[in-house]
């Protein structure tokens, strides 16, 4: 790991920044996530050893964005390669937030960072160089749907940095694509901050080749009268990890998440979610599912955090899975952690393989196994995908995931 | 599998048949052929191995075979995989039809009507030609054009489960229809309506194993042979009166007939 090396040294990064230097300080204290602490205790340490082992690259070499941008409607932004836009119309603008908008945030962020907890945020912006940081600003109606991706090149770890603000009153469908070329790691994270009153669908959508490595990491703080939505899809990588922290600050706010993570061979791929009720009249409605192959391993712990000042809190969380192997693994958790008492929350787990019922019945009208098995899953997927925004048309990740994973 | 058949070969044999699950035996030997344009009624207490009978003749993997045979079209099938079967022209009309929540009823139906198309060597129907064609047999069970964009059989109620059963069964065009309970759950319209798609769907060139308690259905599809199935084992066989004298003595009546094992 020789990454972690040159942080202990401070050898990493030339020309840091305010906060490379910030980051970097935090994470000598303590470079790496403490193995046995619950966020990181199942995480497979020779394939998160494998995440470290590449050199960092700032170079972004040429990337062909799969499924070209046929549609006019759509902005198209590559982080690390055309982060250049100010697009102002009558009814709305995307702008590129000034550079002390950005450090002003970013570092209000880092202050209540926690070392074990934001590890793969402190690490992130430890290495992205500020043409590796994408920060934007919305404001308006009938904006245009946006689809950002990120990407890690070969033999390489990659660290990309989105920061959206979401001005009051308005809404966006948002789809981030974050990939991962052979041999490769990526670090991507995410800060999303909805004012008042705005609406967002935001789906990431994340696969990898063989032996990517992908630490995704999504912090969201939405403000009243917020309403997030989010659906998401992670597939094909060696590891991964997905980390969903979000905070209604002020309750009164709506949250809609629906994830599902897919894992074959020997892949390891995880997701954590937070989500803080700071206030009362919160609403989450959360649904997450894994399907395990072969000797592979998924992970979700969940948990939903309501103090005394989140009254009237409506939560639920749900967390489903298949499991379509014996040497397969699954490890799911959600939790509850309640101290108001006026408030409507539930959470549940179910594991299951695919149902042999349904199978029989297919298979009595002549589909063969194989085909049976695909409509089973096909519906197992549905569900999500049907909530990624802006994929709709284009992306075609049905098909993906029952013909080419 | 298309052999050469005469007219007087039965499409469907069964010669004494035994069967297990879990190690528990559950057919005791039992025989039955099907000759074309021929519809046999099964009756029997719950329990006794209907239901069974007819998942194993469709390919049940939960099933284990211990002895006997099962010859369609002249041909042993007792290796052969349910969807093998359904190809080759069996089909099963389930007594609870399962739901299939997220599968779309028209690309179910014709993905099914497709793969007994290939087996025929006829052409495989795209979506546009399908619907043609599910239009047309639609009619026959009087459903809605609304239920084929549903889930399969999801929200539908008992009646309209059954009548999807019977519209597959259309599409399908089997040889031998081996239909479940076809009758339970359903009021006197809906059966009505289920035994006339059952008539105009089948031939002389067909056969039809009706699997039921009631002699209601048998009122509107006269069977030509009933038989009486008790622990396991035919215990009786006779034509379409044995039905009716069931529905006045009961199944107590036909004890005397068991053989003892």
């Amino acid at each position: 790991m020789e990454i972690i090396e040159r942080i202990k040294t401070n050898k990493s990064i030339d020309n840091q920044t305010e906060i490379q230097k910030i980051c970097l300080h935090k994470l000598q204290l303590s470079p790496l996530p403490n193995p046995k602490s619950e966020l990181w205790r199942l995480s497979n340490q020779s394939k998160f050893s494998n995440f470290l082992d590449y050199s960092v690259s700032e170079k972004n070499p040429k990337f062909d964005t799969p499924y070209p941008n046929t549609s006019q409607n759509t902005v198209r932004l590559i982080i690390g390669e055309n982060c250049q836009i100010k697009l102002i119309e009558e009814n709305y603008s995307i702008q590129q937030l000034s550079e002390d908008e950005l450090v002003k945030y970013i570092k209000k962020q880092i202050s209540c960072f926690d070392q074990n907890e934001n590890w793969g945020d402190l690490l992130n912006l430890s290495l992205s160089s500020s043409k590796n940081i994408l920060g934007l600003k919305i404001n308006g109606s009938k904006i245009p749907p946006i689809e950002i991706f990120s990407h890690a090149s070969s033999n390489s770890l990659n660290a990309k940095t989105l920061v959206i603000f979401l001005e009051k009153n308005c809404d966006i469908d948002l789809l981030q694509i974050n990939l991962g070329k052979d041999n490769s790691s990526l670090s991507q994270s995410t800060f999303f901050c909805l004012e008042a009153n705005s609406s967002v669908n935001h789906g990431v959508v994340s696969y990898g080749e063989n032996k990517s490595n992908l630490l995704n990491s999504l912090n969201v703080i939405q403000q009243r009268d917020s309403e997030y939505n989010l659906g998401s899809l992670h597939f094909k990588f060696n590891y991964a990890r997905f980390e969903i922290r979000i905070k209604q600050s002020e309750g009164n706010a709506k949250t809609n998440i629906k994830g599902m993570q897919i894992t074959k061979k020997d892949e390891q791929i995880s997701t954590y979610t937070r989500i803080d009720f700071n206030g009362p009249n919160g609403f989450l409605d959360q649904i997450n599912k894994s399907l395990a192959d072969d000797e592979s391993h998924a992970i979700f712990e969940g948990s939903i955090i309501v103090p005394k000042i989140a009254q009237k809190t409506d939560a639920s969380q749900l967390s489903r899975n298949l499991l379509l192997s014996n040497l397969a693994k699954i490890d799911t958790k959600p939790q509850l952690e309640i101290i108001a008492d006026d408030v409507k929350c539930k959470h549940g787990a179910t594991i299951s393989q695919l149902n042999e019922e349904e199978l029989f019945y297919m298979r009595t009208r002549g589909i063969t196994l194989p085909e049976a098995s695909k409509l089973q899953l096909s519906s197992y997927f549905q569900e999500i995908i049907s909530f990624i925004p802006v994929s709709k048309d284009k992306w075609d990740l049905l098909d993906k995931l029952l013909n080419e994973n | 599998m298309q052999s050469q058949m005469k007219e007087s070969d039965p499409i469907l044999e069964v010669e004494n048949l035994s069967a297990s699950t879990d190690n528990l035996p559950i057919l005791k030997g039992v025989s039955l052929s099907v000759y074309p344009g021929e519809i046999h009624a099964i009756m029997g207490r719950n329990g006794c191995g209907k239901s069974t009978l007819s998942k194993i003749i469709a390919g049940h993997p939960s099933y284990n075979i211990t002895n006997g045979d099962i010859k369609f079209l002249g041909e042993n099938i007792n290796s052969l995989e349910p969807e093998e079967r359904a190809q080759s022209g069996i089909f099963l009309g389930f007594q609870y039809p399962i739901e299939i929540p997220g599968v779309s009823n028209l690309e179910f139906l014709r993905v099914s009507t497709n793969a007994r198309r290939k087996f025929l060597n006829k052409e495989e129907l795209d979506t546009f030609d399908f619907e043609e064609l599910v239009k047309e047999k639609l009619e026959l069970v009087k459903m809605d054009h609304a239920f084929l964009s549903r889930s399969v059989n999801q929200g539908f109620s008992g009646g309209e489960k059954k009548r999807n059963e019977i519209l597959q069964m259309a599409l399908l065009e089997p040889k031998i229809a081996i239909l479940d309970e076809t009758d339970s759950g359903l009021d006197i319209d809906a059966l009505r309506i289920v035994a006339s798609g059952i008539k105009k769907i089948s031939n002389a060139q067909t056969g039809i194993i009706l699997i039921t308690h009631y002699q209601r259905l048998l009122d509107e599809i006269e069977p030509n042979y009933v038989h009486v199935m008790s622990d396991g084992q035919i215990i009786k066989t006779g034509g379409s009166d044995l039905a009716l004298e069931l529905e006045k003595k009961g199944y107590e009546w036909t004890d005397k007939f068991i053989k003892k094992t």
